[in-house]
């Protein structure tokens, strides 16, 4: 054996270790979600001898699981859009428009990367109760959208500032307005950058746990991690439901990157470039 | 003129959305949070007390039932912001650049990789609690392996030895997908003839990785650092669901402390001490960026 092949099966053995790693928790999760409720206390053996459907199906039916879903969906659905129209526009007036507070806000918003999300909690908690959006939807979904603005607006400018301003001179002169160039014209050059962020907004949202429970009261307004600490939170665990509930939780999240990977990794090499 | 003005309410009317919401959701949160770390209240009676400093010198130093827990929580907080920036790139560097040497299952592993990412929160902190439990699949392995004194009978996160570390590792494991995506596409801006260019010169490949690779990757690694330190202080969504700061305070951090002031003291005036430590833990952040930056450069 040269060389050059030992190095090369060293890397591939070093890649493989890690990969197990990563997988590690999740492989459990599935291997759990497919055990029985004797099963899962009968030993630490990953293949289950009898693999069965009934732990989902129960742990889907025992709890408004569906309520969950669609609440998580809502929230997380109007976060991102949410953070999608108001910091694209703002990032595209940093990037592009020359108006006077430009610069003082662009940076007011990149400074916020600082303040902690605990520092602010309370204050949006109490806030909110004055306003009587506490517990409500909308009520996570708002502060959710002002908390993404530091990453937000630093990437979205980066990817707006990476568009040549001849092609904005050359859609002037045509005619077009200034909402037009927007839409036409930078927008869809600047897809993956968008896309990075839907993901990196979407991500966290459907995993948000501090605020909801602080916030939700009302159980047919609960989120999934929240569903999902009602499963743990008896006297007695029954791992598997749980397991079941977490794969349950997680997959549509995987399913997402999935789709949106190839222009996720390039948004993020854009951004980087930026 | 008119052309100037147009311009200018253009400008203003992208950014419109964007500066009402900070002007309700953060102008008011940020401005009355201050204020409220310069109060005593409980969040039930109609009146705040004013009691200047006395929030922040009770947290850091005066009050004998707050301050030692608060340092304990701080020590455990640096820690956290150490290790975990540290770790995350001494593994996701390397694993960078493996993979960007090979050439099969390159982008299958890269999703591999990106996992933990992409399902970290509560579902796997509960899968992870699964296999640290006494009986659980980490402990088996260990004994199977022969490596029985090394297992924890009580559960990983039950033993105040080991809870803290086990904590870091996790965080450790759901920050390195981001690390490694983003050294991935450092590498891939290298220029390849300089890399060869060194290579004719007579560069054995670790000087190459030390000498140009390491070095034109110092952006990132900045990066890397400087949001992992953040995440660190910030973060405490794992801490609340693991462990709740247990066993005995064992893996308490400082924003764990602040949530736990806001809003499971009950009746106790306790939300000016819990909005001054979230302003601690804002100086923290900044302080530890600044000497972060320092040290870089000189690094650099």
């Amino acid at each position: 054996m040269t060389a050059a092949r030992i190095a090369r099966t060293a890397a591939y053995v070093a890649l493989s270790i890690y990969a197990a790693l990563s997988l590690y928790p999740f492989l459990w999760m599935v291997s759990g979600a497919f055990k029985t409720r004797e099963e899962i206390l009968d030993g630490g053996h990953l293949i289950p001898r009898e693999p069965t459907f009934d732990t989902i199906v129960t742990t889907w039916n025992q709890l408004a699981f569906v309520d969950y879903f669609r609440n998580s969906l809502v929230v997380t659905g109007l976060t991102v859009l949410g953070v999608l129209v108001v910091y694209s526009l703002a990032s595209y007036a940093f990037a592009v428009l020359r108006f006077p507070g430009a610069k003082t806000l662009y940076w007011l918003f990149v400074a916020l990367l600082f303040v902690p999300g605990i520092t602010v909690l309370l204050p949006v908690v109490i806030l909110e109760n004055r306003l009587g959006l506490l517990g409500t939807h909308m009520g996570l979904v708002l502060p959710f959208v002002n908390g993404t603005a530091p990453l937000t607006v630093l990437l979205l400018t980066a990817a707006f500032r990476g568009i040549p301003r001849e092609l904005r001179e050359a859609a002037r002169a045509d005619g077009a307005s200034e909402a037009r160039i927007f839409l036409r014209v930078y927008l869809p050059l600047t897809r993956p950058a968008h896309i990075t962020i839907a993901v990196l907004t979407a991500v966290p949202t459907w995993n948000e746990y501090v605020l909801s429970r602080v916030s939700l009261n009302d159980e047919a307004l609960y989120t999934l991690p929240l569903g999902l600490e009602s499963l743990i939170s008896g006297t007695v665990v029954r791992y598997n439901e749980v397991l079941a509930a977490s794969l349950i939780m997680v997959l549509p999240v995987i399913a997402l990157f999935a789709f949106l990977q190839r222009y996720f990794v390039n948004g993020l090499v854009g951004a980087v470039k930026g | 003129m008119a052309a100037r003005w147009k311009e200018w309410l253009t400008g203003w009317a992208f950014v419109f959305p964007a500066v009402a919401l900070f002007a309700v959701m953060g102008v008011y949160t940020i401005g009355s949070g201050l204020a409220l770390s310069f109060a005593s209240w409980n969040g039930f009676t109609p009146e705040w007390i004013w009691v200047g400093l006395e929030n922040y010198a009770d947290l850091l130093w005066a009050d004998p039932s707050l301050a030692p827990g608060v340092r304990r929580a701080a020590w455990n907080t640096l820690q956290v912001c150490v290790a975990v920036p540290l770790l995350t790139v001494l593994i996701s560097l390397p694993l960078a650049v493996t993979l960007n040497s090979v050439r099969r299952l390159r982008g299958l592993l890269r999703s591999v990789y990106f996992l933990p990412y992409v399902t970290t929160g509560i579902a796997t902190y509960y899968a992870w609690r699964y296999l640290l439990e006494p009986e659980g699949s980490i402990n088996l392995m260990l004994r199977s392996a022969g490596l029985g004194s090394l297992a924890q009978p009580q559960g990983w996160l039950a033993n105040p030895s080991t809870a803290l570390w086990t904590l870091i590792l996790i965080l450790v494991w759901s920050a390195v997908p981001t690390a490694t995506l983003l050294y991935l596409t450092g590498l891939q801006a290298i220029d390849p003839s300089m890399v060869e260019a060194a290579r004719i010169d007579g560069a054995a490949p670790r000087q190459v990785l030390r000498r140009i690779i390491v070095p034109l990757l110092t952006p990132m690694t900045a990066g890397i650092v400087l949001l992992g330190v953040r995440d660190s202080l910030h973060g405490f969504q794992i801490f609340l669901i693991m462990t709740n700061g247990g066993p005995g305070g064992h893996t308490n951090v400082l924003a764990l402390e602040t949530y736990e002031l806001a809003f499971f003291k009950g009746l106790a005036p306790t939300l000016g001490l819990s909005s001054a430590l979230g302003w601690l833990l804002f100086v923290g952040a900044v302080l530890l960026t600044l000497a972060n930056a320092r040290l870089l450069r000189r690094v650099r």
